[in-house]
């Protein structure tokens, strides 16, 4: 039996009679990547959202290292190993890139948080700004600076609402292969909710792909990228 | 600003203070000053929950004139001495802040706003009938002992001393303050403030924060009530309407509320418009009106904004980060 480190069972979320995840089932092993694609309002970051506890479910389980943490806040399950980045980015505009990561750290209850902070901030290349104010910095250092305060502590499961938004090619090529080397190093579990085809398909161990809300292919990137109904529903006949 | 720095320009601030009661002879003016920072203590208090919380109260008047009244009424009725009556009037407005705050801090914008205006004006209009406790309408006199802390009241009382009194005050409450926003505390505050969705997925409990810092504001308050108390003598209902907690709120858009000095540079200004304009007009808010109206289109920043980019040439910021 495989042991998941998250597992995502019969998760709805319905908004009265608007079903905008119904019945969606995800699992995720130690270290590995998995991509969630599928047009807009398919329901992929209301997933993210259920999983996090930002969202309360309507059915379902989501279970993190064997615990339900279903009825657990976002509080609990941040500090429980689920962290997350938001879709747009979401930082703490006024404080500088050192003090907001180290307090993550701290609250995080990492021992060491000002050690924690440098290596998280050395990892994602922001060490250097570390005493610019967050919202003096270019868009892609922010994006990044979004992702250190999800590293902080490290969580066990980090679950991404497209990461590459808005990113240069070079940069989202960068932050491809920082997440591909944080799942070896740091052994951190992804879900990557990413538009960025280029992306998604090659870093993703396996890839999930949504439409109106549920599951309609899920298996190795070849798999659903030769998928007929994946490419009828949203990759199109070029993919 | 680090902390040696801060604490430098404390003493320097303290120094200042002193220097200022040698130059100034005329009591009228030390008067006038002496008034001036009782409210730019009370426009700290509501500056600070601008500044860390972003949440902009109508009915701090309450904290203001509550504590003059807790103080008032322990003394009338002889409960304790006038220092512990001190203490216990800040600790109950602060505790009562911090419960109060548990509740209406979850509301966002206006309506946390609107929900200060109708705590405050509950409680003016409960002084202005319970007229066994409170006098009523014509207020209470308060009965100081002929000696506080160990000194004697009537060289407290005057204008040179009371001047230093507040001054030292002031300074200490902002020293203070600012080395409180520079510990963790002053971080976790900032970072519910900047983006509440994000503290909580970094671990942090977003309500706690919110209502201590509501607290807090409310103690800085409290002890410019403390302060009005020993200086007139009295406190009437007009000490808890919600005109005077607009004030208070004029002076901090005035001065800024991104820097601490902000408010008291804002309450400074408010009784020089005061002072100077009232001897020409009678309707010299009129003109503070129209003053405050090109200060909030031309710099939102108020008078700290404008010294940090005249002075310090610091760029204004822009606001990136939230949901």
């Amino acid at each position: 039996m495989t042991n998941y480190v998250l597992q995502a069972e019969d998760v709805a979320i319905h908004y009265g009679g608007v079903k905008a995840v119904d019945g969606v089932a995800l699992t995720l092993e130690k270290g590995q990547i998995r991509g969630l694609i599928g047009p807009n309002g398919a329901g992929k970051s209301t997933v993210i959202d259920a999983i996090t506890g930002r969202r309360r479910l309507t059915r379902g389980k989501v279970t993190l290292l064997g615990e339900d943490v279903s009825a657990l806040g976002v509080v609990e399950r941040r500090m429980r190993g689920l962290s997350r980045s938001f879709q747009r980015t979401s930082i703490f505009g006024e404080m500088t890139v050192y003090r907001q990561v180290e307090l993550a750290s701290h609250k995080m209850g990492v021992a060491d948080s000002a050690a924690d902070a440098q290596a998280v901030l050395t990892e994602l290349d922001l060490w250097q700004l570390k005493d610019s104010t967050a919202q003096d910095l270019g868009y892609g250092e922010q994006r990044r600076l979004d992702l250190a305060l999800a590293l902080v502590g490290r969580p066990t499961v980090l679950l991404l609402d497209e990461p590459m938004a808005g990113l240069s090619v070079k940069e989202s090529l960068d932050l491809a292969q920082h997440l591909k080397k944080l799942t070896s190093t740091w052994d951190v579990s992804v879900l990557l909710v990413e538009h960025d085809m280029d992306v998604v398909f090659g870093i993703s161990d396996v890839v999930t792909v949504f439409e109106l809300g549920r599951v309609i292919a899920s298996g190795v990137p070849a798999d659903v990228r030769a998928n007929p109904r994946v490419r009828e529903a949203y990759l199109g006949s070029a993919a | 600003m680090n902390f040696q720095k801060s604490l430098l320009s404390a003493v320097l601030a303290l120094v200042l203070g002193g220097v200022l009661t040698m130059v100034v002879s005329s009591g009228t003016v030390l008067s006038l000053l002496t008034q001036a920072i009782i409210y730019a203590v009370f426009a700290l208090g509501v500056g600070v929950l601008l500044k860390q919380n972003g949440m902009v109260s109508f009915g701090h008047a309450l904290f203001f004139g509550g504590a003059s009244y807790l103080v008032g009424i322990v003394l009338q009725l002889q409960l304790m001495s006038a220092e512990l009556a001190i203490l216990a009037a800040l600790a109950v407005v602060t505790l009562a802040a911090f419960l109060i705050g548990l509740v209406i801090v979850r509301v966002p914008g206006v309506a946390f706003g609107m929900l200060t205006l109708a705590i405050g004006q509950m409680f003016f209009l409960t002084a202005s009938r319970a007229r066994g406790l409170t006098g009523g309408a014509d207020g209470m006199n308060i009965d100081w002992p002929s000696r506080l802390f160990g000194f004697p009241l009537s060289q407290m009382l005057k204008p040179a001393s009371m001047f230093l009194i507040c001054w030292s005050t002031l300074v200490v409450v902002m020293f203070l303050l600012a080395w409180l926003m520079r510990t963790r505390f002053g971080g976790i505050t900032e970072a519910v403030r900047d983006n509440e969705e994000r503290a909580r997925f970094i671990g942090i409990t977003t309500l706690w924060p919110r209502a201590a810092v509501y607290a807090l504001s409310a103690l800085v308050t409290s002890v410019a009530g403390v302060l009005s108390a020993l200086n007139t003598g009295f406190v009437s209902p007009e000490s808890l309407h919600w005109s005077l907690s607009g004030v208070a709120l004029m002076m901090v858009v005035v001065g800024g509320f991104k820097a601490l000095w902000g408010p008291a540079a804002g309450a400074v200004v408010y009784f020089l418009f005061k002072d100077i304009l009232g001897e020409h007009a009678t309707h010299w808010m009129t003109i503070f009106g129209v003053a405050l109206i090109t200060v909030i289109v031309f710099s939102p920043t108020g008078v700290a904004g404008l010294f940090d980019r005249w002075v310090l040439g610091k760029k204004p910021s822009v606001k990136v980060g939230g949901h």
